[in-house]
């Protein structure tokens, strides 16, 4: 029986991950605050952390941690970081 | 040392597609058949046990196959219904190989070497007898033996007969196997029913992209899931205008779908298309008992949770849940009400047709019959709402929608108030200081504030909605708290037609 799909059914393509990196020294780190409260802390020490092994952070504000990041946040992210952290949920 | 014997050669159809004979089975290394059907509970309880081991005798180099006596579209769900993971392959009546392998009871279990020779059989549930036949860990949870079902080369044919209108296929159970379902038994999309749905419309225009599966949202889609809902196709129309108006970026559906919180979604439908199509707006309101009602809010959910990925468990991570997340359409009672109806209210013109869908918690009831004034009337509404998301977190930021039961709405009527007045002293008749709010978890707001400053539990009385609609008698309205953090705004479509 041929029934009509509620589905989507374009085959997703899955990206590869992209390469870790062996060291953090001198690696430019963006780091995501989506707004959820206390992500800032977390992510606070996150930069402590990544400073400490060299990492050099920046970074970068959702508008609202409920909606997905717009095109210009994440090439803010692509185009100026190696890495980047994301502190998500609280 | 007894010699082993060759067992007989088949050929049987794979629910993978095709068939597959014996001799592929054991080409490559030993295969284990086992032979089940779905009517065999102790059938089904071995596949569900046998499945964890399946990978240990992969790394073995056993082959694993359930032989079922049942079509293939029965046997294709049972495995699925069990995890088991070999390969499924399905014996057609009158069961010949199973004849020939002398089968008296399901399941039994035949190891056949690498070289198509029987090395030993288990029959029935037999945890001990699995393990020494196979040389791997095979559960120890009881029953550890449990006697099977006679086989089915043994019926008779009278019985035989008798099994030929059972075990086949169900296109209802199949829709629960494909998981086009909310867990409540649908209509299966048939493209006839769903031709009939679209009515002449183009299924193939783009209604818009949904996250979180950024899934293509198109009419055919809407349709197949108005189907599934058990829309009838004059319902369509409204179900369209509805996950339009779920589609505005500022609905934020997408956030409401994936939250903790348990944020559901409320369809108001306004104006002449509640008469076309008797769309409920008094007695019941909220609950079932309505065809319109109860179908075109699950359609809406099943565009979210199948179409656009949203599903329960999975991409929707609510903790509780609600009740709008199955359905939740109602009409106002125009009629009935005092006051402008919501989609005059929204810049509609009255006699036009309109959904409003509003992201929302789920609906509190209010009873109030002692109420002497509209002052007091409005004040328990109100404070009946300070408590909805959490009864420190003040304003709320975001919209309220009061449901007003006839009599309360009648009630301000009488007393000479406006849908606007009810909506002001709503707002303003819940109030607390700062102080009274400062514990547990509150808002920037409320931590910044001086101790004696009065505090609103909304930012405006534009954050509180109001429709009329419920049984003619009984003092019970309701409110529908906001989800928060989304945010999410009401939105309204006038229903077309004709596109």
């Amino acid at each position: 029986m041929d029934y009509v799909s509620p589905f989507d059914e374009r085959s997703r393509v899955t990206e590869p991950l992209a390469p870790r990196p062996a060291d953090l020294s001198g690696a430019r780190v963006a780091l995501l605050d989506i707004t959820k409260r206390r992500g800032d802390e977390f992510l606070d020490r996150i930069e402590e952390l990544l400073v400490s092994r060299g990492a050099v952070t920046f970074r970068v504000v959702k508008e609202i941690f409920s909606k997905p990041a717009g095109p210009e946040i994440v090439r803010q992210i692509a185009d100026r970081g190696d890495l980047a952290v994301e502190g998500l949920a609280d | 040392m007894t010699a082993l014997t060759h067992v007989p050669e088949f050929s049987l159809s794979s629910v993978a597609g095709g068939s597959l004979a014996l001799a592929d089975l054991h080409a490559s290394g030993p295969a284990l058949l086992v032979f089940v059907s779905e009517e065999c509970p102790t059938s089904t309880l071995t596949l569900r046990r046998l499945s964890p081991t399946i990978p240990d005798l992969a790394r073995a180099g056993v082959r694993v196959a359930a032989v079922f006596e049942d079509p293939l579209e029965t046997a294709a769900r049972v495995a699925r219904r069990t995890g088991f993971t070999g390969d499924v392959l399905s014996e057609p009546a009158p069961y010949d190989v199973s004849r020939a392998y002398s089968l008296q009871s399901l399941p039994t279990a035949v190891l056949i070497d690498r070289d198509g020779r029987e090395v030993d059989r288990v029959v029935g549930w037999d945890a001990a007898g699995l393990r020494t036949l196979l040389s791997v860990p095979v559960t120890e949870e009881p029953p550890l033996r449990k006697p099977g079902c006679a086989a089915k080369n043994t019926y008779d044919a009278e019985s035989l007969r008798a099994l030929g209108g059972a075990g086949g296929f169900d296109e209802l159970e199949e829709m629960f196997e494909r998981g086009w379902t909310d867990g409540l038994p649908v209509i299966p999309p048939t493209g006839e029913r769903v031709e009939a749905m679209l009515g002449g419309r183009d299924g193939s225009r783009l209604v818009g992209e949904m996250a979180p599966a950024m899934a293509r949202v198109t009419l055919e889609r809407v349709a197949a899931c108005s189907v599934l809902a058990g829309c009838r196709p004059e319902y369509f129309p409204v179900v369209v205008a509805a996950v339009e108006a779920v589609l505005e970026p500022a609905f934020n559906v997408g956030g409401q779908a994936v939250t903790t919180q348990p944020c559901g979604q409320v369809l108001v439908v306004n104006g002449p298309v509640r008469d076309t199509i008797g769309l409920n707006g008094s007695v019941g309101v909220l609950g079932p008992g309505w065809r319109p009602n109860m179908t075109i809010g699950r359609a809406v959910r099943l565009v979210i949770s199948l179409t656009g990925g949203g599903f329960p468990g999975r991409l929707d991570r609510s903790t509780l849940g609600n009740p709008g997340k199955i359905s939740m359409c109602l009409a106002e009672d125009e009629e009935v009400s005092p006051f402008e109806p919501l989609h005059v209210d929204r810049g509609f013109p009255l006699p036009s047709s309109v959904v409003t869908v509003i992201g929302a918690d789920a609906p509190l009831s209010i009873s109030d019959h002692r109420s002497t004034g509209p002052l007091e009337l409005a004040r328990v509404l109100g404070e009946a709402a300070a408590a909805t998301w959490s009864p420190n977190w003040w304003p709320l930021g975001g919209v309220s929608l009061f449901v007003i039961c006839p009599e309360h709405a009648r009630s301000f009527a009488e007393w000479g108030w406006s849908k606007e007045r009810v909506r002001e002293e709503i707002f303003s008749s819940v109030s607390r200081s700062a102080r009274e709010l400062r514990w547990g978890e509150t808002t920037p707001l409320v931590n910044a504030a001086p101790d004696d400053q009065p505090i609103r539990k909304w930012d405006s009385p534009d954050e509180i909605m109001i429709v009329v609609a419920g049984g003619e008698a009984g003092r019970y309205s309701a409110v529908f708290g906001p989800c928060l953090g989304m945010n999410t705004e009401p939105i309204s479509k006038e229903v077309q037609w004709t596109t």
